[in-house]
Formats: structure tokens, C-alpha cells, sequence
């Protein structure tokens, strides 16, 4: 399929949206006891690690698709 | 997308075995507690702190400087303390978590993201307006360090990726230098440690500033001026000749980097990374010695070196993390409001690269380097009269830090606003070509 053909992946970027805000939402209305347990330190310093990936990996994607829907990709011939 | 992600969960696995001692970038401070202040004794100049970590409420004594009627009480804050005749007293206070309003809300999620479109671009970790942004916004120095360090693993996996599938990134030369860097960062933590029990916190500023000065002015002026004379010559990809001179030592082990189309002996490339950490420990300049490493000493592309310097980050990102998170100093609000400007900003930067020559890297890096150098610069004035060295009016010393600041404001949208015309432009002509091959193609 020709890139001008190429269907624009507008339910991948709805779905990713809402499981980012829904994520954002989730943490920021519970933002007292995510901050009590994230600055625990010893097991509980996973938390912030793990978290800060959640958030990259999901609206990390989310970005990336929202990005190629309005027509900003790399150079044709970059390898993307 | 899966063999990316098995060399670089491999990486992490394999170097697992030093996170427990090692630091990235920078070290957590380790005179203070996190806690709260449960009841304040103005007359015997004492309060009660229950710490966060035991639980235990022990009364302890203010310093002078500390007024009673300041100490907010069921506060989480940083408590630092200093040891006077055998006592602990607390000598600052500073709230941990300062409250987040719309306008700081938006300050972070502009900054994030012409931060993140830095890094993408040059591969730097943008520490250098990030910190100082959340500094100013209300963070205690060590909050914005170690938030900007949780933010910027993730940023640089994501940038990192992005380069990775454009055929940007030497996996190996990046895990070459993330692991020298580490070891460089072990020994810049001593040194570290020496300056500040010599020269007390002023003379330590004093000392960073100076030599951060000193090496961003000369790299930078480098770069800068070779990014001119590049673009004038049209001779990109030209090897510099220091690399030329050293890819000609050939003491084993000898090392193939693929991407970077060098092959050059070990005893080159990891003095490179080794240098690289140890200036991220003394002075805090990563990225911006370690991608001219990769240049001029190694014999990398612009392209390639900053690409890669994207996984650096990511490795020292991400064990640097661990240590500030151990401490209980990551604001996750903060790191995850950054991220949210700064994955836009950072596969922005990343794709923009696609369209431009490798001098315009250059011309990014070197103007970025150059006007930070006078933002640190303007410093070294209030950290002489800290030092009673010269004595400077408190109104001066108020306006070099806001010329300081906005400096680092000014580098941010300058190398912005060229990435941002570079891209523009490289996009226009790309989708010029394509129109032009349509329309030959159907005639």
C-alpha cells in the first residue's frame, strides 16, 4: 500500500489516548497516596521506575501514532 | 522492535549486578531526612520530627537561621542536618513537594517538550534547563535532580528507539561508552567528594562552574565553528583528523562499530566514556562531552553520535534512577508531567533529524553549548562573593540569576526555534521531490 493510500491508524490512537489519560487520571486522583508510597525508598523505589516505563511505553505510542497522523514521519528512506 | 528491546533488557540484566554501588550522573545527598515536623518549641528553639523512613519522632534543635514560626508542621520536607558539637541540628527546611498549579503545570509541559525535542535532535538529556526549571518552579535541588533523572531514562528509551529504526544507533559503541561512563562516574563521585570536604558548598560551586565553563566555551566553540565550516565546504561526514590520528593506534582489543563505520582499539573509545562519566559526576555535563567524544575522538558521525548518545543516556538514566528512587527523592508529578511535552518533543526531535545534514547537529549542539557557558558564566560573580572573595550588591546578585535563568531559556528556544526551520524546511523539500518523481513517474 502506497504511503498517500496508507490507512491513518486513528483507532490505535484513540485507544492509547484513553488508556493514557485514563492512566494519568488514575494516578493524579490518587496523588497523596501514590506520593507516600513512591518515596518509601527499598522495594518500593521500583515503583517510580516502573511507573515512568508504564507512562513511556503507552503514551510513548501514543505520541508516535498521533505524530504519523498528522503527517510528521521521518524521511522516506530512514528505515522507519 | 523485539531484538531492540532483547539487547537492551539484556544490557540492563547483565549490569544489574553493579546497581546496588553504582551511581549515574550524580549521587544523592546524604546528610538529610525526609519527614515531618509534628510540634515546634519556639522558646528552647527545638522541634519534633517524625522521620518518613522509621517512624520515629525524635526533638531536635534548630538552627538559628531557622525561625520556629516558619516550620510548617504535617509538611513532608527535606530536613538537612550539620553535626555541631556532637548535636544534629537541622540547618534547611525545604518542602518536598511543592504544589502544582495550572501555570506550573503548563511551564513544565512547554519545557518537556522543547526539551524533549532537544534531546531527540543532539542527544542531550536537556538536564541543564530541566533541573533549573524545576528548581525554580519550588523544587529542593536534589527533587528536580532526581525527577529530571526518572523522566529522562524513559525519554531516551523512546528517542533512542526512534534513532535506533532510522539507522542511527551503534548499539555497541553506546553500551561501550554507558559502561565506561559508569565507571568514570565511581571516580568523578570521589573527587566530588574531595572538592566539597576541601572547599566547603561555595568554593565546590565555584570550582563546577569554572571548569564547566571553561569546557563547554572551548567543545562548544569547536563544534560550532566546525559546524560553519561544514555547512560553507559541504564536506559532511568528514572524519575529524584527531579520530583519523587515533583509529591509526591499532593496540588490541580492536573494536568494530558497524554504524559508525570505525574501527578503532579499545584503549581509544572507553577513555572516551570514562571522561564522559567522570565529568557527569564532577561537573554534570554528560551528553555534551560525550557526543563530541564520539565525533572527535572516535570518528562518528554527528548523526551517529547523537543517536547513540540517546542510549547512553538511557543506561546511565536508568541506573541513576534507581539510586535517587532508593532515597525517596523521585517527584513522579514532575516526571510524569516532563513526559508528558517531552515524548512528543523527543520522537519530534528524532524524526527531525531525518531531514537535515549532519553539520545542522553540529550547529544545534555548539549554540546550545555556547549559551549555557555564559548562563553558568554569569554565576561565577555570586559564587566569589559567597566566598567573601568580592563583595557584590544583593540587587546584582538578584539580576545575574535571572540572567543565568533566562539564558538557559534562551538556549532552549534557540535551538528550538533551528530544529524547528531545519525541519520545516527538509520536510518542504522532501515532499517536493516526492511530487516531482510523481509526476515524471506518470509521464
Amino acid at each position: 500500500m502506497s504511503k498517500s493510500t496508507k490507512k491513518k491508524p486513528y483507532l490505535r490512537a484513540v485507544l492509547l489516548g484513553a488508556l493514557s489519560i485514563a492512566s494519568y487520571a488514575y494516578l493524579f486522583s490518587n496523588v497523596d497516596q501514590v506520593m507516600e508510597n513512591f518515596v518509601k525508598g527499598g522495594v518500593y523505589s521500583a515503583l517510580p521506575i516502573v511507573t515512568a516505563l508504564y507512562f513511556s511505553i503507552v503514551y510513548g505510542a501514543f505520541a508516535s501514532t498521533v505524530l504519523s497522523i498528522v503527517g510528521l514521519q521521518a524521511a522516506a528512506g530512514s528505515g522507519h | 522492535m523485539k531484538k531492540w528491546l532483547v539487547i537492551l533488557f539484556a544490557a540492563l540484566f547483565v549490569s544489574l549486578a553493579f546497581a546496588p554501588s553504582a551511581f549515574a550522573e550524580s549521587a544523592p545527598p546524604s546528610n538529610f531526612k525526609i519527614g515531618s515536623f509534628t510540634q515546634v518549641d519556639a522558646a528552647s528553639h527545638t522541634a519534633t520530627f517524625l522521620a518518613s523512613d522509621t517512624g520515629e519522632s525524635t526533638t531536635i534543635r534548630l538552627d538559628d537561621s531557622i525561625a520556629p514560626a516558619d516550620v510548617k508542621l504535617d509538611d513532608k520536607a527535606m530536613v538537612s542536618f550539620a553535626d555541631v558539637d556532637g548535636e544534629q541540628v537541622a540547618t534547611e527546611i525545604t518542602a518536598m513537594f511543592f504544589g502544582l498549579t495550572k501555570d506550573k503545570l503548563i511551564a513544565l509541559l512547554i519545557v518537556g517538550l522543547v526539551g524533549g525535542l532537544l534531546s531527540g535532535f543532539i542527544g542531550s538529556g536537556g538536564a541543564f534547563v530541566l533541573t533549573p526549571a524545576m528548581m525554580s518552579l519550588g523544587a529542593p535541588g536534589a527533587v528536580a535532580v532526581a525527577s529530571n533523572m526518572c523522566h529522562k531514562f524513559p525519554k531516551a528509551m523512546v528517542g533512542s528507539y526512534k534513532r535506533f529504526r532510522y539507522g542511527q544507533v551503534d548499539v555497541k559503541l553506546g553500551l561501550v561508552i554507558a559502561g565506561s561512563s559508569i565507571v568514570g562516574v565511581q571516580v568523578g563521585f570521589q573527587i566530588q567528594k574531595w572538592i566539597l570536604d576541601t572547599w566547603g558548598s561555595a568554593g565546590s560551586d565555584l570550582y563546577v562552574s569554572v571548569v564547566f565553563v571553561f569546557i563547554l566555551v572551548v567543545v562548544g566553540g569547536i563544534v560550532f565553528k566546525d559546524a560553519l565550516t561544514a555547512a560553507k565546504k559541504h564536506d559532511e561526514g568528514k572524519t575529524p583528523k584527531l579520530a583519523l590520528k587515533l583509529q591509526k593506534i591499532k593496540i588490541p582489543p580492536m573494536i568494530h562499530f558497524k554504524k559508525a563505520d570505525v574501527v578503532i582499539s579499545a584503549w581509544v573509545t572507553l577513555p572516551v566514556g570514562f571522561a564522559t562519566g567522570l565529568l557527569a559526576a564532577t561537573i554534570a555535563v554528560g551528553g555534551f562531552i560525550g557526543v563530541p567524544g564520539m565525533v572527535y575522538v572516535v570518528g562518528a558521525t554527528a548523526m551517529v553520535a547523537s543517536a547513540t548518545e540517546l542510549l547512553v543516556a538511557f543506561v546511565m538514566g536508568f541506573w541513576g534512577s534507581i539510586q535517587w528512587s532508593m532515597a525517596g527523592l523521585i517527584d513522579i508529578r514532575l516526571v510524569l508531567v516532563i513526559l508528558a511535552g517531552s515524548l512528543f518533543g523527543v520522537q519530534l526531535g528524532a524524526l527531525g533529524t531525518t531531514y537535515v545534514r549532519d553539520h545542522t547537529i553540529k550547529l544545534v549542539m555548539g549554540t546550545v553549548m555556547l549559551i549555557v557557558a555564559i548562563s553558568r558564566g554569569v554565576k561565577v560573580p555570586v559564587y566569589l562573593a559567597h566566598l567573601g572573595m568580592i563583595s557584590l550588591d544583593k540587587n546584582v546578585s538578584n539580576l545575574l540569576d535571572d540572567i543565568s535563568f533566562w539564558s538557559l531559556i534562551a538556549a532552549l528556544l534557540t535551538a528550538g526555534g533551528i530544529i524547528a526551520v531545519a525541519m520545516v524546511k527538509g520536510i518542504v523539500r522532501a515532499r517536493s521531490e516526492e511530487r516531482e518523481a510523481a509526476v515524471a513517474g506518470s509521464a
